[in-house]
Protein backbone atom coordinates (compact mmCIF):
# COMPACT_ATOMS: atom_id res chain seq x y z
CA UNK A 1 0.00 0.00 0.00
CA UNK A 2 1.22 3.53 -1.05
CA UNK A 3 2.00 5.92 2.02
CA UNK A 4 -0.82 7.96 1.12
CA UNK A 5 -3.10 5.33 1.66
CA UNK A 6 -1.58 4.92 5.13
CA UNK A 7 -1.97 8.60 5.97
CA UNK A 8 -5.91 8.35 4.89
CA UNK A 9 -6.16 5.39 7.26
CA UNK A 10 -4.27 6.59 10.13
CA UNK A 11 -6.42 9.89 10.00
CA UNK A 12 -9.65 7.86 9.98
CA UNK A 13 -9.02 5.52 12.53
CA UNK A 14 -7.79 8.52 14.56
CA UNK A 15 -11.27 10.10 14.12
CA UNK A 16 -13.39 7.28 14.69
CA UNK A 17 -11.55 6.73 17.85
CA UNK A 18 -12.34 10.66 19.16
CA UNK A 19 -15.50 10.26 17.96
CA UNK A 20 -16.10 7.00 19.88
CA UNK A 21 -14.83 8.34 23.05
CA UNK A 22 -17.26 11.46 22.81
CA UNK A 23 -19.70 10.02 22.10
CA UNK A 24 -19.36 7.76 25.35
CA UNK A 25 -18.40 10.41 27.25
CA UNK A 26 -22.10 12.33 26.05
CA UNK A 27 -23.58 9.09 26.98
CA UNK A 28 -25.31 8.83 23.56
CA UNK A 29 -24.00 5.52 22.84
CA UNK A 30 -24.30 2.54 24.99
CA UNK A 31 -20.82 1.15 26.62
CA UNK A 32 -21.14 -1.96 24.86
CA UNK A 33 -21.63 -0.89 21.45
CA UNK A 34 -18.38 1.70 22.46
CA UNK A 35 -16.20 -1.57 22.92
CA UNK A 36 -17.05 -2.47 19.56
CA UNK A 37 -16.50 0.25 17.80
CA UNK A 38 -13.32 1.10 19.66
CA UNK A 39 -12.24 -2.58 18.61
CA UNK A 40 -12.97 -1.85 15.30
CA UNK A 41 -11.12 1.70 16.12
CA UNK A 42 -7.95 -0.28 17.17
CA UNK A 43 -7.73 -2.42 14.70
CA UNK A 44 -7.90 0.01 12.03
CA UNK A 45 -5.07 1.77 13.79
CA UNK A 46 -2.90 -1.34 14.16
CA UNK A 47 -3.43 -1.97 10.35
CA UNK A 48 -2.64 1.29 9.25
CA UNK A 49 0.50 1.53 11.25
CA UNK A 50 1.98 -1.83 10.76
CA UNK A 51 0.27 -2.55 6.68
CA UNK A 52 2.90 -5.52 6.81
CA UNK A 53 0.01 -7.30 8.78
CA UNK A 54 -2.10 -7.13 6.01
CA UNK A 55 0.12 -8.34 3.67
CA UNK A 56 1.12 -10.92 5.29
CA UNK A 57 -2.49 -12.65 6.01
CA UNK A 58 -3.02 -11.86 2.71
CA UNK A 59 -0.33 -14.11 1.53
CA UNK A 60 -0.90 -16.76 3.80
CA UNK A 61 -4.49 -16.67 2.34
CA UNK A 62 -3.61 -16.68 -0.91
CA UNK A 63 -4.76 -13.25 -1.83
CA UNK A 64 -2.91 -11.44 -4.54
CA UNK A 65 -4.39 -8.27 -3.91
CA UNK A 66 -3.81 -7.49 -0.40
CA UNK A 67 -6.90 -4.88 0.05
CA UNK A 68 -9.37 -7.32 -1.18
CA UNK A 69 -8.99 -8.93 2.20
CA UNK A 70 -8.99 -5.89 3.83
CA UNK A 71 -12.21 -5.04 1.87
CA UNK A 72 -13.87 -8.81 2.57
CA UNK A 73 -12.98 -8.55 6.59
CA UNK A 74 -15.13 -5.38 6.13
CA UNK A 75 -18.07 -6.31 4.33
CA UNK A 76 -18.17 -9.77 6.27
CA UNK A 77 -18.24 -7.15 9.67
CA UNK A 78 -20.74 -5.11 8.86
CA UNK A 79 -23.15 -7.42 7.66
CA UNK A 80 -22.71 -9.29 10.93
CA UNK A 81 -23.20 -5.71 12.51
CA UNK A 82 -26.66 -5.62 10.32
CA UNK A 83 -28.25 -9.27 11.55
CA UNK A 84 -27.33 -7.94 15.26
CA UNK A 85 -29.09 -4.83 14.70
CA UNK A 86 -31.90 -6.80 13.30
CA UNK A 87 -32.12 -8.99 16.38
CA UNK A 88 -32.33 -5.96 18.59
CA UNK A 89 -34.91 -4.64 16.70
CA UNK A 90 -37.27 -7.60 16.89
CA UNK A 91 -36.69 -7.86 20.41
CA UNK A 92 -36.93 -4.43 21.10
CA UNK A 93 -40.23 -4.04 18.70
CA UNK A 94 -41.71 -6.81 21.01
CA UNK A 95 -41.10 -5.40 24.30
CA UNK A 96 -42.65 -1.97 23.35
CA UNK A 97 -45.39 -4.28 22.29
CA UNK A 98 -45.60 -5.96 25.74
CA UNK A 99 -45.29 -2.58 27.52
CA UNK A 100 -48.05 -1.00 25.23
CA UNK A 101 -50.57 -4.10 26.43
CA UNK A 102 -49.07 -3.86 30.16
CA UNK A 103 -50.27 0.08 30.34
CA UNK A 104 -53.45 -1.01 28.53
CA UNK A 105 -54.55 -2.96 30.77
CA UNK A 106 -52.57 -1.17 33.35
CA UNK A 107 -54.97 1.81 32.80
CA UNK A 108 -58.31 0.20 32.53
CA UNK A 109 -57.51 -1.58 36.50
CA UNK A 110 -57.14 2.19 37.54
CA UNK A 111 -60.10 3.53 35.36
CA UNK A 112 -62.39 0.84 37.54
CA UNK A 113 -60.98 1.95 40.79
CA UNK A 114 -61.77 5.35 40.26
CA UNK B 1 -69.75 -20.08 32.03
CA UNK B 2 -67.76 -17.06 32.08
CA UNK B 3 -67.97 -15.68 28.51
CA UNK B 4 -66.37 -12.57 26.95
CA UNK B 5 -66.33 -11.19 23.45
CA UNK B 6 -63.27 -9.76 22.43
CA UNK B 7 -63.98 -6.49 20.36
CA UNK B 8 -61.01 -5.18 18.56
CA UNK B 9 -61.52 -1.70 17.44
CA UNK B 10 -59.25 0.84 15.57
CA UNK B 11 -61.38 4.20 14.41
CA UNK B 12 -65.06 2.52 14.37
CA UNK B 13 -66.65 4.71 16.21
CA UNK B 14 -69.57 4.82 13.47
CA UNK B 15 -70.39 0.97 13.48
CA UNK B 16 -69.15 0.49 17.15
CA UNK B 17 -72.80 1.28 18.75
CA UNK B 18 -74.94 -0.44 17.36
CA UNK B 19 -72.26 -3.59 17.17
CA UNK B 20 -72.33 -3.35 21.34
CA UNK B 21 -75.89 -2.77 21.32
CA UNK B 22 -76.68 -5.82 19.58
CA UNK B 23 -74.24 -8.38 21.91
CA UNK B 24 -75.47 -6.81 25.09
CA UNK B 25 -79.43 -7.51 23.72
CA UNK B 26 -78.43 -10.47 22.63
CA UNK B 27 -76.61 -11.83 25.61
CA UNK B 28 -76.73 -9.32 28.69
CA UNK B 29 -74.56 -12.06 30.57
CA UNK B 30 -71.37 -11.68 28.12
CA UNK B 31 -68.24 -9.74 29.24
CA UNK B 32 -68.13 -7.20 26.18
CA UNK B 33 -63.99 -6.26 25.91
CA UNK B 34 -63.29 -3.44 23.77
CA UNK B 35 -59.59 -3.58 22.63
CA UNK B 36 -58.92 0.31 21.47
CA UNK B 37 -56.24 0.46 18.92
CA UNK B 38 -54.97 3.65 19.33
CA UNK B 39 -58.37 5.15 17.55
CA UNK B 40 -58.64 8.88 17.78
CA UNK B 41 -62.34 9.46 16.79
CA UNK B 42 -63.37 8.59 20.24
CA UNK B 43 -63.87 4.78 20.13
CA UNK B 44 -62.86 3.83 23.68
CA UNK B 45 -65.29 6.53 24.57
CA UNK B 46 -68.38 4.56 22.95
CA UNK B 47 -66.66 1.49 24.55
CA UNK B 48 -67.12 3.04 28.28
CA UNK B 49 -70.66 4.23 27.62
CA UNK B 50 -71.93 1.12 27.08
CA UNK B 51 -70.28 -0.13 30.10
CA UNK B 52 -67.64 -2.41 28.26
CA UNK B 53 -64.32 -3.25 29.33
CA UNK B 54 -62.04 -0.62 27.39
CA UNK B 55 -58.84 -1.73 26.62
CA UNK B 56 -57.03 1.49 24.96
CA UNK B 57 -53.56 1.12 23.65
CA UNK B 58 -51.29 4.73 23.47
CA UNK B 59 -50.42 3.89 19.70
CA UNK B 60 -51.96 1.48 16.66
CA UNK B 61 -50.12 -2.09 16.96
CA UNK B 62 -52.57 -3.59 14.26
CA UNK B 63 -55.50 -6.31 14.91
CA UNK B 64 -52.98 -8.59 15.66
CA UNK B 65 -51.63 -6.68 18.66
CA UNK B 66 -55.47 -5.31 19.76
CA UNK B 67 -56.28 -9.42 19.76
CA UNK B 68 -53.60 -10.49 21.50
CA UNK B 69 -54.09 -7.76 24.20
CA UNK B 70 -57.13 -9.10 24.77
CA UNK B 71 -56.74 -12.76 25.04
CA UNK B 72 -54.08 -11.78 28.12
CA UNK B 73 -56.89 -9.60 29.86
CA UNK B 74 -59.42 -12.79 29.11
CA UNK B 75 -56.45 -14.36 30.82
CA UNK B 76 -55.94 -13.03 33.79
CA UNK B 77 -59.68 -12.71 34.97
CA UNK B 78 -60.14 -16.59 34.11
CA UNK B 79 -62.30 -15.93 31.40
CA UNK B 80 -63.91 -19.47 30.41
CA UNK B 81 -64.61 -19.49 26.75
CA UNK B 82 -64.18 -16.15 24.18
CA UNK B 83 -65.51 -15.28 20.93
CA UNK B 84 -63.62 -12.62 18.55
CA UNK B 85 -66.00 -10.14 16.90
CA UNK B 86 -65.57 -7.57 14.38
CA UNK B 87 -66.43 -3.84 15.41
CA UNK B 88 -67.33 -3.00 11.60
CA UNK B 89 -70.63 -4.54 11.71
CA UNK B 90 -70.28 -7.70 9.52
CA UNK B 91 -70.79 -9.90 12.14
CA UNK B 92 -74.40 -11.19 13.16
CA UNK B 93 -74.97 -11.18 16.93
CA UNK B 94 -77.29 -14.03 15.93
CA UNK B 95 -74.71 -16.36 15.25
CA UNK B 96 -72.65 -16.16 18.52
CA UNK B 97 -74.42 -19.33 19.78
CA UNK B 98 -73.71 -21.08 17.10
CA UNK B 99 -70.66 -20.65 17.08
CA UNK B 100 -69.68 -21.18 20.87
CA UNK B 101 -71.80 -24.06 20.67
CA UNK B 102 -68.88 -25.48 18.21
CA UNK B 103 -66.75 -25.19 21.16
CA UNK B 104 -68.60 -28.13 22.52
CA UNK B 105 -66.48 -30.17 19.97
CA UNK B 106 -63.26 -28.47 19.58
CA UNK B 107 -61.04 -25.51 21.42
CA UNK B 108 -61.22 -23.19 18.72
CA UNK B 109 -64.22 -22.93 16.36
CA UNK B 110 -63.87 -20.49 12.66
CA UNK B 111 -67.49 -19.14 11.40
CA UNK B 112 -66.83 -19.67 7.96
CA UNK B 113 -68.24 -17.53 5.97
CA UNK B 114 -67.85 -19.40 2.45
CA UNK B 115 -70.09 -21.97 2.36
CA UNK B 116 -73.15 -22.93 0.41
CA UNK B 117 -75.59 -21.65 2.26
CA UNK B 118 -74.83 -17.99 1.98
CA UNK B 119 -73.83 -15.79 -0.83
CA UNK B 120 -70.67 -13.47 0.59
CA UNK B 121 -68.73 -12.37 -3.42
CA UNK B 122 -65.06 -12.06 -2.90
CA UNK B 123 -62.83 -10.39 -5.53
CA UNK B 124 -60.70 -12.75 -7.88
CA UNK B 125 -57.29 -11.80 -6.72
CA UNK B 126 -58.63 -12.40 -3.24
CA UNK B 127 -60.38 -15.59 -4.25
CA UNK B 128 -57.18 -16.74 -5.75
CA UNK B 129 -55.06 -15.91 -2.99
CA UNK B 130 -57.07 -17.83 -0.39
CA UNK B 131 -57.54 -20.70 -2.12
CA UNK B 132 -53.42 -20.88 -2.27
CA UNK B 133 -53.51 -19.79 1.09
CA UNK B 134 -55.99 -22.97 1.91
CA UNK B 135 -53.79 -25.28 0.44
CA UNK B 136 -50.60 -24.18 2.14
CA UNK B 137 -52.60 -24.52 4.97
CA UNK B 138 -53.89 -28.31 4.36
CA UNK B 139 -49.97 -28.84 3.48
CA UNK B 140 -48.53 -28.12 6.78
CA UNK B 141 -51.19 -28.98 8.91
CA UNK B 142 -53.27 -31.90 7.27
CA UNK B 143 -56.63 -30.42 8.04
CA UNK B 144 -59.19 -28.47 5.46
CA UNK B 145 -60.10 -25.03 6.15
CA UNK B 146 -62.02 -22.41 3.91
CA UNK B 147 -62.45 -19.27 5.23
CA UNK B 148 -59.02 -18.34 6.70
CA UNK B 149 -59.53 -15.17 6.88
CA UNK B 150 -62.38 -15.28 9.05
CA UNK B 151 -62.29 -13.06 12.19
CA UNK B 152 -65.44 -14.67 13.70
CA UNK B 153 -64.17 -17.13 16.11
CA UNK B 154 -64.28 -19.10 19.32
CA UNK B 155 -61.95 -20.18 21.48
CA UNK B 156 -61.69 -22.21 24.94
CA UNK B 157 -59.64 -21.55 27.93
CA UNK B 158 -56.36 -23.53 26.82
CA UNK B 159 -56.42 -21.45 23.79
CA UNK B 160 -56.82 -18.34 24.99
CA UNK B 161 -53.97 -18.97 27.46
CA UNK B 162 -52.03 -19.83 24.47
CA UNK B 163 -53.16 -16.69 22.28
CA UNK B 164 -52.54 -14.43 25.64
CA UNK B 165 -48.85 -15.38 24.71
CA UNK B 166 -48.40 -16.23 21.16
CA UNK B 167 -50.66 -14.57 19.07
CA UNK B 168 -49.05 -13.20 16.02
CA UNK B 169 -48.96 -10.03 15.97
CA UNK B 170 -48.36 -9.36 12.43
CA UNK B 171 -50.26 -8.90 9.44
CA UNK B 172 -52.28 -11.97 8.05
CA UNK B 173 -52.53 -12.88 11.94
CA UNK B 174 -55.64 -14.73 11.42
CA UNK B 175 -53.90 -17.75 9.00
CA UNK B 176 -50.94 -17.87 11.37
CA UNK B 177 -53.12 -18.05 14.54
CA UNK B 178 -54.47 -21.13 13.15
CA UNK B 179 -51.45 -22.27 12.14
CA UNK B 180 -50.21 -21.72 15.87
CA UNK B 181 -53.12 -23.57 17.60
CA UNK B 182 -52.98 -26.66 15.56
CA UNK B 183 -49.76 -26.90 16.08
CA UNK B 184 -49.64 -27.15 19.73
CA UNK B 185 -51.82 -29.59 19.34
CA UNK B 186 -55.34 -28.04 19.86
CA UNK B 187 -58.32 -29.39 17.80
CA UNK B 188 -59.44 -26.43 14.97
CA UNK B 189 -62.69 -26.56 13.75
CA UNK B 190 -64.76 -24.89 10.78
CA UNK B 191 -68.82 -24.34 11.58
CA UNK B 192 -70.88 -22.41 8.36
CA UNK B 193 -72.03 -19.45 9.76
CA UNK B 194 -73.70 -16.18 8.05
CA UNK B 195 -72.10 -12.67 7.88
CA UNK B 196 -73.48 -9.45 6.54
CA UNK B 197 -71.71 -6.97 4.28
CA UNK B 198 -68.89 -4.52 5.83
CA UNK B 199 -71.03 -1.91 6.86
CA UNK B 200 -68.24 0.69 7.52
CA UNK B 201 -64.86 0.41 6.44
CA UNK B 202 -62.55 -1.18 3.91
CA UNK B 203 -61.48 -4.84 3.41
CA UNK B 204 -58.02 -4.93 4.72
CA UNK B 205 -56.44 -7.31 2.38
CA UNK B 206 -54.80 -5.52 -0.17
CA UNK B 207 -53.46 -7.25 -3.30
CA UNK B 208 -49.81 -5.39 -3.19
CA UNK B 209 -48.97 -7.02 0.08
CA UNK B 210 -50.11 -10.22 -0.77
CA UNK B 211 -46.60 -11.51 -2.03
CA UNK B 212 -44.62 -10.03 0.89
CA UNK B 213 -47.50 -12.14 3.21
CA UNK B 214 -46.84 -15.84 1.27
CA UNK B 215 -42.89 -15.29 1.84
CA UNK B 216 -44.10 -14.80 5.66
CA UNK B 217 -46.30 -17.50 5.50
CA UNK B 218 -44.31 -19.78 3.75
CA UNK B 219 -41.41 -18.99 6.37
CA UNK B 220 -43.73 -19.71 9.23
CA UNK B 221 -44.96 -22.99 7.92
CA UNK B 222 -41.70 -24.04 6.79
CA UNK B 223 -39.46 -23.23 9.46
CA UNK B 224 -41.60 -23.82 12.38
CA UNK B 225 -44.19 -22.32 14.32
CA UNK B 226 -43.19 -22.51 17.29
CA UNK B 227 -41.52 -19.39 17.74
CA UNK B 228 -40.39 -17.72 21.15
CA UNK B 229 -42.48 -14.69 22.09
CA UNK B 230 -40.95 -11.42 23.73
CA UNK B 231 -42.30 -11.83 27.41
CA UNK B 232 -40.16 -14.94 28.86
CA UNK B 233 -37.19 -13.50 27.24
Amino acid sequence: MSSSTHILIAVLALGAFFLIVRLVRLKVLKAKYSILWLTVGSGLAIVSAVPQILDWAAERLDIWYQPTLFLLLGIGFLLLLCMHFSYELSRMENRIRTLVEEIALLKEKLEKEN
Amino acid sequence: MKTAAIVPAFNEAESLPDVLQEIKQAFPEHLIVVVDDGSTDGTSEIAKEFGCVCLSMPFNLGIGGALRLGFRYCNEKEIERAYQFDADGQHDPTQISLLLSGLQKADMVIGSRFSEENSYEVGRSRKTAMSFLRFLIRLSTGHKFTDTSSGFRAFNKPVIGLFSEEYPLEYMDSVEAILIAVKNGFNVREIPVQMRERSAGQPSNRNFRLIYYFLRLLIVIFVGSRRKTEGKA
